[in-house]
């Protein structure tokens, strides 16, 4: 489990996150929802560390990870993986070389059992034959597959997905969240997405938060989504007019 | 003014990272054999065709400049050893090697900043700034000496070749030249300015890569800018050194 604790962080003068408060449970799809510059990525940068918050506490199962030391912070790293939204593969290396790269950095094992993990994880993300190619040479989607591929290569107990299915058609989005439920399930992790696409919402959404503005605006289940009466997050879900028409039939 | 001196300290910030706390060191070894094969074996033959086309270049001029009949020719020669010795090979060198490695190092750090590729090798747990730019350091701190010395010898064979071809100096007077009164310790004076200025040519360059934000634009900025402040530090640190040694 993640807990955040009042969290605020600014740019210059103008807060972007606003005293957010959350539980991100273990074992379930956590989801983060919000309209674009609501700051979700923020959030989630800020969770992993690559932006400093100003005010409040990030603990991982207990371990108040705003007070640990660089090293200290370096090691609770280990146990994380994180999709990134243009996927962040090392264009330098191939399929293979990129998704055993943290294998190579933190494992001490043959070379031979890490090319079975890797031909397992990249099994998992339903890739075969690939592992000779070059990131330059992959579809979108299929870098982001390798990108979970190497997230979850190390087993990770906590993953974040920022924005997994953004820039993918519908049928590989759905693939895409299919799987990252599945990752999180079978490992029994905790799983953070960020997401502005209400299908994964109702798909994989375990648990929902809306984000409005940089505050924490709404929490609850998928289920609960479609039958609030928050003005704001309505807004959101229900944006298109068709979608409104649908809601008040 | 401000801003140079917020860069100073960011600079020293990252050059504190760099060297603390490395990972697994048989990774850095592989990473430094790569920067060598990029940087260093990859630049000897443009270091190898400048450098004979100034070594012969120097001969005619200095020769065309010290024609007095009270000087012996062998001038020339100890001329052209001691100009490639003390600037030529390693200061030109370095200011050519900040052009080519400079951006190109500033370029791939750069891309891989705005790319998201830095931001995923630290939440996995790496130091990003001593994995991409300490081989690289390690590399050109190595390398330099080489090219340097490289430069000096095949200097001195474009100065040879042009005697031998053209109507310069005699080539027993040329080859009496270079060996005349000649301190070994010039070499590795120069030698020691060329590993300085790779340790400039790294750190910088992969400051300014490490430090973009934005997209390709800035990129481009950003390896422009570590040429020139690298080409400038290079030229300062000239004079510092040769102060400091030869006076
Ligand atoms: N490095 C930064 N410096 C200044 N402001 C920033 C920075 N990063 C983000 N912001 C601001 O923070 C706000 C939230 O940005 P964020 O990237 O978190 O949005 P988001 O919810 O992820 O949006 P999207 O769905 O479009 O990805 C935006 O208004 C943005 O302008
Ligand atoms: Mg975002």
């Amino acid at each position: 489990m993640i807990r955040l604790e009042n969290i605020y962080k600014r740019f210059e003068d103008t807060y972007v996150l606003n005293d957010v408060s959350v539980d991100f449970e273990k074992g379930k799809c956590n989801l983060i929802i919000g309209s674009s510059g609501s700051g979700k990525t923020v959030l989630m940068k800020a969770m992993v560390g690559l932006l400093d918050i100003d005010r409040g506490s990030i603990c991982y199962d207990d371990r108040d990870f705003v007070k640990m030391s660089p090293p200290e912070k370096q090691d609770l790293r280990k146990e994380m993986g994180m999709l990134f939204q243009g996927g962040a593969l090392f264009d330098s290396l191939n399929i293979e070389e990129n998704v055993m790269f943290p294998l190579n950095m933190f494992s001490r094992e043959s070379y031979s059992r890490k090319k079975n993990l890797v031909d397992s994880s990249l099994e998992r993300v339903g890739l075969r034959d690939v592992n000779r190619k070059m990131p330059a040479e992959l579809s979108g989607g299929m870098k982001k597959r390798v990108a979970i591929a190497r997230a979850i290569v190390l087993s990770p107990n906590y993953l974040f997905c920022d924005e997994p299915n953004s820039g993918l058609d519908p049928k590989t989005a759905i693939k895409i969240d299919a799987l990252i439920k599945e990752i999180t399930l079978d490992y029994n992790i905790t799983t953070v997405v960020n997401s502005h696409d209400m299908n994964s919402v109702l798909e994989i959404g375990d648990k929902v938060i809306y984000i409005y503005q940089g505050g924490k605006c709404w929490e609850g289940t998928k289920e609960d989504v479609l039958h609030t009466d928050n003005e704001a997050l309505n807004n959101f879900v229900f944006a298109t007019s068709m979608a409104k028409q649908l809601k008040n039939s | 003014m401000l801003k140079a001196l917020a860069n100073i300290g960011k600079y020293i910030v990252l050059l504190k990272n760099i060297f603390s706390r490395p990972e697994k060191a048989s990774i850095y070894y592989r990473q430094t054999l790569r920067e060598l094969e990029n940087h260093g074996i990859g630049s000897i033959w443009i270091i190898v065709v400048i450098s004979v086309f100034v070594g012969a270049a120097i001969t005619i001029q200095t020769n065309f400049n010290i024609e007095n009949p009270w000087l012996p020719r062998y001038i020339v020669g100890v001329t052209v050893r001691d100009s490639l010795l003390l600037e030529f090979s390693s200061t030109m060198v370095g200011l050519m090697i900040a052009g080519k490695s400079g951006s190109s190092i500033a370029s791939e750090i750069g891309m891989m900043r705005v790319t998201e590729q830095i931001d995923a090798l630290e939440v996995m747990g790496i130091n990003p700034a001593a994995f991409l730019i300490l081989p690289k350091i390690i590399a050109m701190v190595l390398f330099m000496p080489v090219l340097c010395a490289v430069s000096v010898a095949v200097g001195l064979l474009g100065g040879y070749l042009v005697c031998l071809i053209g109507d310069v100096i005699p080539v027993s007077d040329y080859i009496y030249g270079i060996q005349y009164i000649f301190y070994p310790y010039y070499l590795s004076y120069a030698m020691f300015k060329a590993a300085v200025y790779g340790f400039i040519i790294a750190t910088v360059a992969g400051f300014y890569g490490y430090h973009v934000q934005g997209g390709a634009i800035q990129v481009g900025k950003a390896s422009t800018r570590a040429v020139v402040i690298s080409s400038v530090m290079i030229l300062f640190t000239n004079l510092v050194i040769t102060n400091i040694i030869l006076h």
